[in-house]
């Protein structure tokens, strides 16, 4: 399979008060078509990632909000799974390309988190979950938080070790001028913030945040027809997703996300490569633990060896196999529906050599992870630049 | 046919705060206070424990004590002066949540502190009136008092629920006979949506609590021809420490009598638990074939007297289910701050 | 948003069975910052809970100790009031867990 990347850009993300959804969404899809070189008028269709519009600003029927923002009236989706909410309107977008149903098509990811007060933000967010869980006060950073405890008991996983995913992740965001946190920070600091829900600590935890972001992709017979000058094509060859369980209590194991496992196996297949194939990766670090995690369920590490490494500085800017260059959810920033797609931007950046100071030398194939709840959804999209 | 009781089962909360802890708040002596009251600590419920979850807690020990089929209890009565609900029965909410089935009558009761008893009184004649086999009677209260008050003291939190039954291979204690008397006398009084009672200070004793616990109980001793000598136990309602014990003395029970019923002196005053916990106290180290004299008292008022017999069934089941001295093993003392947190006072 | 009445009549029912059963804790975290409704009850622990039939739950430890906090501590499933109603809702009850 392959489908092209022809244009991706992000906004700032961060707390955003002048900014309103449609602002934001307008200003991530202009920067993308122009990157492509295509206009609103070329795109068949429009596939939208989106998470709390509906309880926290009251509106529905995205699809036809974003559509009549940008002046159009094709068919436009919103497409909804929780902090997966963007990989897979990706997905889904990927899905239209190779059936040959459309052509070209838009992808955005966008949110707003910031017009409210944290508890119905954390509120909101509980609905990634199970019901069980609600009814427990069980807030998304504490299943997260009797993850990390698992890990810990089972493979001597240390807070320290958890607090280098948030220093490593800082320091490449202080490189990116989309990030919301630029200012680099220390494990003493992370030891130091208060705790959200022991053992995970605030700055184990991935921010409040607007955003939007956005990617135009089109088939590859298109792209082949309209090569750009100048601009390495960048193709997506896997796109594959998989569920487990809404609840904790109902899954097989507490340390690994089946879900990640099963898809990322699922697309190194698809995209004919193995795990240390890739060079770069976004991966969904909604809390340092979930790093951790996500680099032994993606392959790139043995069960209960990530943290070491990742604490020894093995995954950083320099290092053969780098991680999450944007500064990942915690530093770049987490609104959730545009999570999803802003990875794919990150990569796809990467994989053209436009990612100025943060940019991995000789980078040609990336992985993106993006997970829904704790681990319910899982959306893997794997991009190549040869 | 004789009716009496089948099984009975109590709960009370784990938390404790000293009279002492109440006091230093308030600039006052805890000593002099324990003194005058006759109450060292009380029970304190937790924030997510009401009348419902203690009343559950007592029922399900009745139920495991005596391994009776909870689909065939026929009623349940619930007395409390903390139903959760105005409207909307307690007794349904424990009902559904013990395994009982749709096939019951089921109310909830409000008499101060005697709701309970006036439950079990009903119940024995749905009994001997061959209109029921069991029947399931609960008395709880989380008992609400109002900050700097001297009801602050006592206001405690239990639950003791009673199933009651007429077959002679089951009962452990029979109902030989009861009274009750009542009369309009505006002790203690809580308006309709209003938080915390209100009392008449010291017209609580002897126009209110005395009257009729003494006339509750001088008329069935009449009625049955019993002296106080006749029995090898005696209960009283609990408001304090000092009340009991004055009402046993001028009927002329020994202190011995009373003793083993004094659950006021461990948890202050659970108010509509408070004889029947009591009660269950009692029964925990009664003897087969003893006679046991209770009278609980309810503010408004009224006072119901009960002449009760063990059988030789008493020891059969009685280790099935948390005794009361068990409850008194696991206790958490808690600092006046916590007290008004989990009271939601602050 | 208010809790629907019908959906805690429906989890009520469902809930039933679960009073009483003893089981383990496998993973705990304490909750210093607590979603709505939960705001009295704050810090509060959530625990995964093991089941002897090998299910497992996920629900707040009530009456608790710190050092209850711990994997492997034995609980028994109780029925305690959950979600703060408000002054007018009905009132949820659940399950939480006790040390034992």
């Amino acid at each position: 399979m392959k489908v092209a990347v022809l244009g991706a850009q992000t906004t700032k993300f961060g707390e955003l008060w002048n900014n309103s959804p449609r602002a934001l969404l307008k200003e991530a899809v202009s920067g993308a078509l122009e990157e492509s070189g295509l206009k609103i008028s070329d795109m068949d269709a429009i596939f939208v990632g989106n998470m709390l519009s509906g309880i926290l600003g009251g509106q529905e029927h995205l699809g036809a909000l974003v559509s009549e923002e940008l002046g159009v009236s094709i068919p436009s989706f919103k497409i909804e799974g929780a902090c997966a909410s963007g990989g897979l309107a990706m997905h889904q977008a990927v899905l239209s390309i190779i059936s040959s149903y459309y052509e070209k098509v838009l992808v955005v990811g966008i949110e707003k988190m910031t017009d409210h007060k944290p508890e119905e933000t954390t509120s909101a967010l509980m609905g990634a979950g199970s019901d069980e869980e609600r009814a427990a006060g069980a807030t998304f950073p504490s299943l997260y938080a009797l993850i990390a405890r698992a890990h810990m008991e089972k493979y001597g996983t240390t807070e320290e070790q958890m607090a280098a995913v948030a220093v490593k992740n800082h320091y490449h965001a202080s490189l990116n001028g989309k990030a919301q946190f630029t200012f680099p920070i220390t494990i003493e600091q992370v030891l130091n913030s208060p705790c959200i829900a022991a053992p995970l600590k605030l700055l184990d935890c991935s921010p409040v945040s607007d955003g939007a972001a956005a990617v135009i992709l089109s088939a590859e017979s298109f792209a082949l027809r309209n090569k750009k000058q100048n601009v390495k094509p960048v193709w997506i060859t896997a796109s594959q997703v998989a569920t487990d369980s809404l609840g904790l209590a109902q899954r097989e194991s507490l340390t690994s996300l089946k879900a990640v496992v099963s898809s990322s196996q699922k697309a190194y297949q698809q995209a004919g490569i193995k795990a240390k194939d890739i060079h770069v990766a976004e991966v969904h670090d909604c809390f340092s633990i979930a790093e951790i995690i996500a680099m032994e369920d993606l392959g790139f590490y043995h069960k209960g060896q990530a943290a070491k490494n990742i604490f020894m500085q093995k995954t950083r800017l320099g290092e053969k196999l780098v991680i999450n260059t944007s500064g990942g959810l915690k530093a770049s920033g987490h609104p959730v529906g545009a999570t999803g797609v802003k990875q794919v931007v990150e990569i796809t950046h990467q994989l053209q050599g436009k990612a100025g100071k943060k940019q991995v030398k000789g980078a040609n194939i990336g992985l993106t992870h993006n997970v829904g709840g704790s681990g319910a959804t899982a959306v893997i999209h794997i991009l190549r630049n040869i | 046919m004789t009716s009496g009781i089948v099984s009975y089962g109590i709960y009370i909360p784990q938390f404790r705060i000293k009279v002492d802890e109440i006091a230093n708040t308030w600039g006052k002596k805890g000593k002099e206070i324990s003194r005058s009251l006759g109450v060292v600590e009380k029970s304190v419920p937790n924030i997510d424990e009401d009348t419902v979850t203690i009343g559950i807690e007592a029922a399900q020990n009745a139920l495991s004590r005596s391994g009776i089929n909870p689909e065939n209890l026929e009623v349940c009565f619930v007395g409390s002066e903390s139903h959760p609900y105005a409207v909307n029965p307690t007794a349904t909410i424990i009902g559904q949540l013990i395994g009982m089935s749709n096939n019951y009558l089921a109310a909830d009761l409000e008499f101060a502190c005697k709701a309970a008893t006036a439950g079990i009184q009903a119940t024995v004649g749905l009994i001997e009136s061959k209109k029921i086999k069991y029947g399931l009677v609960i008395g709880a209260d989380t008992a609400q008092s109002r900050p700097h008050d001297v009801l602050e003291y006592t206001a405690a939190s239990g639950a003791a629920a009673y199933i009651l039954g007429s077959d002679s291979k089951e009962t452990i204690a029979n109902i030989l006979d009861f009274t009750s008397y009542s009369s309009d006398t505006p002790d203690f009084w809580r308006r309709e949506g209003i938080r915390f009672p209100s009392h008449g200070g010291r017209f609580t004793g002897e126009p209110a609590y005395f009257t009729h616990v003494l006339g509750s109980a001088v008329k069935l001793l009449h009625k049955t021809k019993l002296k106080p000598s006749d029995f090898a136990h005696c209960i009283f309602h609990m408001p304090n420490g000092r009340f009991p014990r004055e009402a046993a003395k001028r009927l002329g029970f020994t202190e011995e009598q009373l003793k083993p019923s004094l659950i006021v002196d461990d948890i202050g005053n659970p108010y509509s638990a408070s004889s029947l916990l009591g009660l269950a106290a009692v029964l925990d180290i009664a003897k087969p074939n003893e006679k046991i004299f209770l009278v609980s008292y309810g503010s408004g008022a009224g006072a119901d007297s009960f002449v009760l017999e063990t059988t030789e069934n008493i020891k059969k089941n009685k280790n099935k289910a948390p005794l009361y001295s068990d409850f008194l093993k696991y206790k958490n003392y808690i600092s006046y701050t916590k007290y008004l947190r989990l009271e939601k006072k602050i | 948003m208010t809790i629907s009445p019908v959906k805690i009549w429906r989890n009520q029912k469902k809930i039933q069975k679960l009073i009483g059963k003893e089981g383990k804790i496998v993973s705990h975290s304490l909750v210093y910052v607590p979603p709505i409704g939960f705001e009295n009850e704050a810090p509060y622990p959530v625990v995964l809970v093991q089941f002897k039939d090998n299910k497992r739950y996920l629900a707040q430890l009530t009456d608790w100790n710190d050092n209850n906090l711990k994997i492997g501590q034995t609980v028994k499933a109780v029925l305690r009031k959950t979600r703060n109603a408000g002054d007018e809702g009905v009132i949820p009850y659940g399950i939480k867990f006790k040390p034992i």
